[in-house]
């Protein structure tokens, strides 16, 4: 079948998946789009239309989260977080429908800002891709250093470095002894549910589960919707005020350029100059919440493209979180010896298959939170438990740890998840730092160990 | 029959409801023992799926698609799961339709530390967001609060 005509179905799957997904709140992003990328790209879909389905996957969650932050004031993951106050003064000035509206056209301006911006500066650092991987090791080992001082932990995450790094090493070589061929499927599994893995398993403890228990069900409050425009497909221009549209491309534009940084922390840093030009209670919530939300879009959307298109290897915290299948997916995919979509797209490529994937996503999970918002959350909150949602998710892991190296995997996937997930829910050393010790685990040994 | 109980207890049973312990996971309010049930009757459901096509492809397909495909029904007993589950276990949480806020303007704006009076002056000065107030149906509110 013609490539492009693969690429539009699996954006068009990614965009209908997705949509639904983005309308659970509090959904982790690492932990939902790596089983399903995974998936995707071990199913043996081309290179074109995994990246096709990683774009319309990542916008339409963004979309469909901005409905319970807006509608609910609870934030639909962790992008969502510096949005909650603003997201919050619409709700009490009693016009919870703006503040869904101007993110959800602020979140379409960053995505079609962020691609092509990506794509023209990977193209640039792509000059420099040698010297990058050849001191791939020591470079991820610098950045693991960084990411974890920023991380919840701050000290104890860098002081867990190494620790962390001699026990993925120690438990690559046993694994590999077994099954002969090193595993990575597993470990970014295990990273991935770590958190959920972890709450589970200290509900099960006597002696913890004090923590997370609570005495009554959690509450939500959701909004009444009102529909303010004729038809089906508001036009985001018209939805933003003139001054806001360009704050919200030139915040999306600068964002997509610093790929290195924390998505939340830029999030929250573009929020307050944006905040800080506006004048008044409602423009300064309106103004600031549609260039944050372009920002949590052009973020996420440069922080995949640029260093798979300069390098090969994941050298941003998204790429180390939920983009990493696009990085490593072996048998498929893999970032050491580099080959993945950085040898298999060129940046024309790149721009075409990833516009397609936004293109998609826009059409399908955009009308559908202007039109459905409130009726789709009334039926996710009503019938789709939480149980069954976390049930899905370990369960998928399962499976792919199970298709990667069978009851090892499988093993392998529940020590990580149990490790990384109390480290990162007791210690607050992030997946993040997590992904980056992985990565630079093995340099790390050979270096201090000669192993 | 089980699922009838499970229903019940959710629903009509109150009382019972209050007693109940939760604990949180993900940001969500679960009870103890369906999570434990939900995590492996998803596991059971995947990874079942998944040995089914390894028996039953080496006779439909050719080799090298026998791991695809398996996994493709592995994924499909993964969601038949999620179906399963959401059906035997409601959520706990609570959803409340509220209307839209009754508290005062002038309270909401105090106590986000803003001077209804300026508030006001800056709409005066600033048609585009006047007229977006106006079509919302609030501009009336700053009028009263900020404008005396």
């Amino acid at each position: 079948m013609d490539v492009l005509i693969v690429s539009i179905l699996f954006a068009l799957l990614g965009a209908i998946i997705f949509t639904l997904i983005g309308l659970v709140s509090g959904t982790d992003e690492t932990a939902i789009m790596v089983p399903l990328t995974l998936l995707v790209i071990l199913l043996g879909a081309p290179p074109e239309a995994v990246l096709s389905f990683f774009m319309a996957a990542v916008l339409s969650k963004h979309l469909t989260h901005a409905i319970p932050t807006a509608l609910m004031g609870i934030p639909g993951d962790t992008l969502a977080v510096p949005l909650i106050d603003h997201a919050s003064t619409l709700r009490r000035l009693g016009v919870p429908h703006v503040a869904l509206r101007k993110m959800l056209a602020g979140g379409v301006i960053g995505a079609m800002i962020a691609l092509p911006t990506a794509v023209l500066f990977g193209q640039f650092l792509g000059q420099f891709a040698d010297f990058f991987k050849s001191a791939s090791g020591l470079i991820f080992t610098l950045a693991a250093v960084l990411i974890a001082y920023f991380s919840k932990g701050k000290w104890v995450s860098v002081l867990m470095i190494l620790p962390f790094a001699f026990f993925i090493a120690s438990i690559d070589l046993f694994s590999f002894n077994l099954v002969e061929k090193h595993l990575s499927i597993s470990f970014f599994l295990g990273i991935a549910i770590g958190p959920m893995f972890s709450d589970i398993l200290v509900s099960l403890s006597a002696s913890a589960r004090k923590s997370l228990l609570r005495a009554s069900a959690k509450e939500y409050h959701l909004a009444p919707e009102v529909k303010g425009w004729k038809g089906f497909f508001p036009n985001p221009f018209a939805v933003l005020t003139g001054r806001q549209a360009r704050q919200t491309a030139a915040a999306s534009f600068v964002s997509s350029l610093t790929f290195a940084f924390s998505p939340v922390g830029m999030t929250s840093l573009m929020g307050e100059i944006v905040g800080s030009r506006n004048k008044g209670v409602y423009k300064k919530a309106t103004s600031s919440l549609a260039a944050m939300n372009g920002v949590t879009e052009s973020t996420y959307i440069a922080e995949a493209i640029i260093p798979l298109l300069a390098f090969g290897i994941p050298l941003s915290p998204v790429a180390l979180g939920p983009a990493s299948p696009l990085f490593n997916a072996p048998p498929v995919f893999t970032s050491d010896p580099v080959n993945n979509l950085h040898n298999m797209l060129t940046p024309g490529e790149f721009f075409l298959y990833g516009l397609l994937g936004l293109a998609i996503a826009s059409l399908i999970a955009y009308p559908f939170a202007m039109n459905y918002a409130r009726a789709a959350t009334v039926f996710v909150m009503k019938h789709i438990s939480q149980e069954a949602i976390v049930g899905m998710f370990i369960g998928l892991a399962c499976l792919l740890a199970f298709y990667e190296a069978g009851l090892v995997g499988v093993m392998l996937t529940c020590t990580m998840a149990a490790v990384g997930g109390l480290l990162n829910r007791v210690l607050g050393v992030s997946s993040g730092v997590q992904f980056m010790v992985f990565y630079g685990s093995g340099f790390m040994m050979s270096q201090l160990l000669g192993a | 029959m089980e699922r009838e109980t499970v229903l019940k207890g959710n629903h009509a049973d109150t009382a019972k409801r209050e007693q109940q312990e939760y604990i949180e996971i993900l940001g969500d309010t679960v009870v103890p023992s369906r999570i434990l049930l939900s995590v492996i009757i998803s596991i059971l459901f995947s990874i079942g799926g998944f040995f089914l096509g390894k028996t039953i492809f080496p006779r439909l397909a050719e080799a090298k698609m026998v791991p695809s495909y398996s996994l493709l029904l592995g994924i499909g007993g993964s969601v038949l799961a999620l179906v399963l589950c959401a059906r035997l276990f409601q959520p706990s949480r609570i959803l409340r339709e509220t209307e839209t806020s009754s508290e005062g303007l002038e309270e909401v704006l105090l106590d986000l530390q803003a001077d209804p009076q300026a508030e006001y002056e800056l709409l005066e000065d600033d048609p585009v967001t006047r007229k977006e107030l106006e079509e919302l149906g609030i501009l009336d509110l700053f009028k009263r609060s900020g404008g005396g």
